[in-house]
């Protein structure tokens, strides 16, 4: 039975699948006399039994050899379509752990959404993404994980746009489909090519090959830069990060997973990519590059939000950024802790933010404060959120961040700057946040706001008792150092960069007028954060006026050139018989005039060779 | 058998016309029996369709004019099977979405079930004359359909894709003839001509006046003018009809003829063709992306995709031939899937213009199912995975990519501009909020688009059900054609010891 079970893991993401698809009679509006509820009550029972399903495997892969499951899909002429299922504990945890943050985002939608006409298609779209999700998890194909990537993509794009009807989510809806679409298709290059020189696209075959693999420098760096191109895209890192800050115009229930799980989903592609990458030393400088300004980039510009939920989606881009300079360096174990530690923490932070923003009808952090007394759950489970996000408490993101401090102690001493410099960033953000939101008066929108119905309570809490557990979680994993290994020096680092990031947070002069001035530096500097470095108006300026060019030109040129070269032959054969319509004139004379000139004119043309 | 899928559209055809005019609903219904019917018997063909072996099967052959070399000779390949069974589907599809009250039904539904019978025939032709008779017999029809039924400016584009197609046609029968007088063959048989081996020159000369031929059909760029205008004139159904099918018989011809008979000249052409390919998809897609008719876009659109095809051609290989043929069906699918939903849009507002219309996705006053399928629609076109226009490019792209690594890359830059075009379609005409042309009397508050019934629907389900189902299936598509798109690139010489011709050759003939 167990066997069976673990044999069937592939069912989990199938599950959420099914969920979806049992939605679409609510969704598409055919059932419309029960209201959407039903549609979500299935996508929660399937998504519950994901849960169990995949907790008996778990259980049995903790004590197992890791497994591979083959699925042949397709062989055509010299191809060969053969997707690899993979069921380690790593890979049935992460797909666990997936399964558990949807549940709980689902029931915290539940209450979210109460009111919401478009319930059920909002379902219908987690158990997409869900499945999606799941299956990156467990997928040990580079194919199946590529097309499960795009599947994300689309989902994200309908997710983002979400409430269609508002000009902001439109845009935001285009560029996350764009942008990522962008790294998806440089990845696909890269699968491509992978596919011709491998011959395989399972990435236990991949890894072998890259052992022996002999290739030009060129062709490596190309390939390992295309590789890590979707990636980039799917963890909002520079220059592919707009997104993810114009993606929290979307419902908090999605932010929660697209900040936790989805940009974790990358950075695992990244992480399984990685023995692959080490062909490319290109590839490998450009991760730690890209990490490195994404990291202190996304931590500064995280400080000048005024926009509840983008203060903390830009703080997402910077750990995912501390994940890049980790896989650049191959140290795969920091990678995965901080993914873990921070996937948890986060999601939970956007809980709390969520019913922050549903109960104020706002995401202006200027139009709030004082909600510690009338939210005090919430305002817990942002605390603790908080605390396990950054390296003070022996939370989730202190063990991490250790983690990487010891990993970089002795070599790379600045990737160690880069970690202490995101952690004081970090908690200099989140301790201005939280003043903002819950301490001081409360402004108009605060001043009536309550605490979060049971439906998103429920998750919020559970969710921050998980986040308190973690380290033991961890723990019980073995991923947690014995006490005679603590690098103490790195410990105190951290713990120092971590307190003295909170008291300047406190000791920031706040400023409610709806400026950005929270700080003091000129306001140039504050508006060049405050505006994500203008990156979208460079686009605007470069990539889309190119593209943009380029279309009008082309257009123009068909219209004009080619349908008018067309148009004019035609022009011409018509007034040319208009023209030749005079000269049927009646008089012979012309007539064998013209006959005799022709026939001259035929028979030095057939005669041209002998002259 | 064979012929049946020829003649019993033709049947009908005529007794479309003999209908007595007091019965509305009798073309339609026989159109839809009789496509229903040839249908049926394809798919029957395709399950007793042998796809191991690369003969022909289910061959016919008569004589018809000796003297001239033409036979009417049929038989069915692993290339054409896909591209019969998607003509029955689409005409049929086609038949459907007819507005119930056109206007002189008897003549359009003779018209659109000739247009069945020619295109079948096309495919079917195993004479490189009877090819060319059905080839044209589409001709006619289809520039009445456009120039009766059409829109504003249906007498221009209607004469332009006549005279296209003419000369389309004419360059195509001058290749032929030369073919046969320069082998010294007297008959126009496909596999005797097959065995017949030219020099380079001439080889390069023919293929010259083949690929400007098919080149207008498919169309490539810079011949593809009149398609942009035939399509947005054209009513929905013979647009349908355009994209989905007609195209195809210019990449069939190109692989059939061009590939099948003049291999040598083929190998000599294919980095040229390959870079045409990549001009082609770019110039395609860059010019889609400024459009702001819907219909225009997706014409554009069909410029840019039938481009991958053109490349997988040029690249010669098993998988890229295989991903050709595939490639077609999808684009068939999927542009037929596309022109079915601009149908509906426009027959529901009154308009296909991307600066008028917003936010049909409107849950109770817009299109909000229609808008679905479109997005549907849409992301299998750019490429979605699960769908069949990823899974079809993905093979042109890893066959064509060991030959032509450059041209395969340009051409995947093409994937992703069509999403730029195709995402700005769905955001602007059906996110935001909603926003129709409203007739000049009546006040906006009481307006509301007509109904859509689930009439309007079926057909564009269905044909999104379908791109699904190959998308996560496609060996039920590729297993047809695997075998015959091998042989056709092996050398004829390897072919003719499997392959002996069955045909008697006919006495020499002195002159045509």
């Amino acid at each position: 039975m167990n066997q069976f079970l673990l044999q069937t893991t592939y069912w989990v993401p199938l599950y959420g699948l099914l969920g979806a698809i049992l939605t679409l009679p609510w969704s598409i509006g055919l059932l419309q006399r029960s209201g959407p509820r039903p549609a979500a009550y299935f996508n929660l029972f399937m998504t519950s039994l994901g849960l169990l399903h995949g907790f008996f495997a778990f259980v049995q892969t903790l004590n197992l050899e890791a497994q591979e499951v083959l699925w042949h899909w397709l062989t055509v002429a010299d191809l060969d379509f053969t997707f690899a299922i993979k069921l380690s504990s790593v890979s049935v945890g992460a797909m666990e752990l997936v399964t558990l943050l949807s549940l709980l985002a689902q029931v915290y939608a539940l209450g979210y959404l109460e009111k919401d006409w478009a319930l059920a298609r909002f379902f219908a779209l987690m158990g997409f993404f869900e499945a999606a999700l799941g299956g990156i998890a467990i997928s040990d194909s580079l194919f199946l994980t590529y097309a499960l990537l795009e599947m994300l993509t689309l989902s994200t794009y309908l997710l983002v746009g979400f409430w269609y009807a508002q000009s902001l989510v439109v845009t935001a809806a285009r560029d996350a489909f764009l942008t990522k679409r962008v790294g998806d298709v440089l990845l696909l290059m890269g699968v491509l090519s992978l596919s011709v020189l491998a011959g395989s696209l399972n990435f236990p075959d991949l890894y072998v090959w890259t052992e022996t693999a002999s290739l030009s420098p060129t062709v490596a760096t190309l390939l390992g830069l295309a590789l890590i191109a979707g990636p980039t895209g799917k963890c909002a890192q520079f220059p592919l990060h707009l997104w993810l800050d114009e993606a929290m115009e979307g419902p908090s229930p999605a932010s929660i997973l697209r900040n936790s799980i989805v940009v974790s989903a990358g950075a695992y592609v990244l992480i399984k990519l990685q023995p692959i990458l080490i062909v490319s030393p290109v590839a490998s400088a450009t991760l730690v590059g890209l990490g490195t300004v994404t990291a202190i980039g996304a931590s500064l510009v995280s400080i000048a939000q005024i926009d509840l939920k983008r203060a903390l989606a830009h703080s997402t881009s910077a750990y995912l950024g501390l994940v890049f300079i980790a896989v650049g360096f191959q140290w795969s174990g920091f990678a995965l802790l901080i993914l873990f530690a921070h996937g948890i923490s986060k999601a939970l932070l956007f809980m709390s933010a969520g019913g922050v923003t549903l109960n104020t009808n706002s995401q202006d952090l200027t139009e709030m404060g004082g909600l510690g007394r009338k939210m005090p759950a919430s305002m817990l489970a942002f605390v603790i959120g908080g605390a396990g996000l950054i390296g003070l408490l022996p939370l989730g993101g202190f063990w991490a961040m250790r983690e990487g401090l010891s990993s970089f102690w002795y070599e790379h001493q600045w990737v160690t700057g880069v970690i202490v410099l995101v952690n004081g960033l970090t908690a200099i953000n989140l301790v201005r946040v939280f003043r903002l939101v819950f301490l001081g008066s409360p402004h108009a929108k605060a001043r009536r706001a309550p605490e979060v119905p049971w439906l998103m309570a429920v998750p919020m809490v559970s969710l921050a008792v998980i986040t308190v557990l973690l380290p033991l979680m961890m723990q019980r994993l073995s991923l947690l150092p014995g006490w005679t290994y603590l690098n103490q020096e790195a410990v105190a680092v951290l713990v120092i960069s971590g307190l003295v990031g909170c008291a300047i947070g406190a000791g920031l002069k706040l400023n409610r007028s709806g400026d950005t001035g929270f700080y003091p530096v000129p306001k140039a500097f504050r508006n060049l954060l405050a505006y994500d470095f203008y990156v979208d108006q460079l686009y605007r300026f470069t990539v889309v006026a190119a593209v943009s060019a380029a279309a009008k030109a082309s257009a123009w040129f068909d219209r004009y050139i080619v349908d008018g070269v067309v148009n004019l032959v035609g022009f011409a054969s018509l007034m040319a018989g208009e023209g030749l319509r005079y000269s049927i004139s009646g008089q012979s004379q012309f007539y064998l005039l013209t006959i005799l000139i022709s026939v001259g004119a035929i028979g030095v043309f057939l005669t041209w060779s002998l002259w | 058998m064979l012929s049946l899928l020829i003649w019993i559209p033709i049947l009908t055809a005529i007794l479309v016309c003999l209908c007595p005019p007091q019965h509305v609903a009798g073309p339609r219904n026989l159109s839809l029996v009789a496509i229903g019917l040839t249908f049926g018997i394809t798919m029957l063909l395709v399950f007793q369709f042998d796809p191991i072996s690369i003969l022909p099967q289910f061959a016919e052959s008569h004589a018809w004019i000796d003297r001239l070399g033409l036979t009417y000779r049929l038989s069915l390949d692993g290339l054409s099977l896909p591209l019969v069974a998607l003509n029955a589907l689409l005409t049929w599809v086609a038949v459907y979405c007819t507005r119930l009250d056109v206007p002189r039904p008897r003549l359009y539904f003779c018209l659109l079930l000739i247009i069945n019978a020619g295109v079948t025939g096309a495919f079917l032709a195993h004479n490189l004359l009877l090819f060319f008779i059905f080839y044209e017999v589409e001709l006619i029809p289809l520039y009445l359909l456009i120039a009766i039924w059409g829109g504003s400016r249906r007498g221009y584009a209607a004469t332009k894709f006549l005279i296209y197609t003419a000369i389309s046609g004419i360059l195509i029968l001058g290749a032929f003839l030369a073919l046969a007088w320069l082998t010294g063959v007297s008959s126009f048989n496909y596999d005797l001509l097959q065995h017949q081996h030219l020099p380079l020159t001439q080889q390069a000369l023919i293929m010259g006046a083949l690929l400007v031929g098919f080149g207008i059909k498919i169309p490539l760029v810079p011949f593809h003018t009149w398609l942009p205008d035939a399509h947005v004139e054209a009513s929905t159904p013979i647009s349908v009809l355009l994209a989905g099918v007609l195209l195809k018989l210019g990449t069939y011809g190109l692989l059939r003829f061009g590939l099948g008979l003049l291999p040598d000249a083929w190998a000599l052409f294919a980095p040229w063709l390959a870079t045409w390919a990549v001009i082609s998809v770019i110039y395609g897609s860059c010019t889609a992306i400024a459009q702001k008719d819907m219909k225009k876009m997706v014409a554009y659109s069909s410029i840019g995709h039938m481009g991958f095809i053109l490349l997988a051609c040029a690249a010669n290989t098993p998988l890229s031939l295989l991903g050709a043929v595939f490639q077609m069906v999808s684009h068939g699918l999927i542009s037929g899937l596309l022109f079915v939903l601009v149908g509906v849009v426009y027959s529901k507002t009154g308009s296909r213009d991307l600066e008028v219309l917003r936010g049909l996705l409107n849950p109770e006053r817009g299109l909000p199912l229609i808008g679905t399928l479109m997005i549907w629609g849409v992301m299998a076109s750019a490429g979605m995975p699960g769908m069949i226009g990823f899974i079809s490019e993905f093979i042109v792209f890893r066959g064509s990519f060991p030959i032509f690594p450059t041209q395969t890359l340009l051409c995947m830059v093409g994937t992703g501009l069509t999403s730029v075009y195709f995402l700005l379609l769905v955001n602007k005409v059906f996110f935001g909020r909603l926003q129709v042309p409203i007739p000049a009397q009546m006040p906006s508050s009481l307006f509301v688009l007509p109904t859509v019934e689930w009439r309007d629907r079926a057909p564009a389900l269905l044909l999104a059900i379908l791109i699904v189902v190959f998308g996560l299936q496609p060996h039920w598509v590729l297993r047809w054609s695997e075998s015959s798109t091998t042989a056709l690139i092996s050398s004829p010489a390897l072919v003719a010891e499997v392959d002996k011709p069955t045909a008697p050759i006919l006495p020499r003939v002195p002159a045509i």
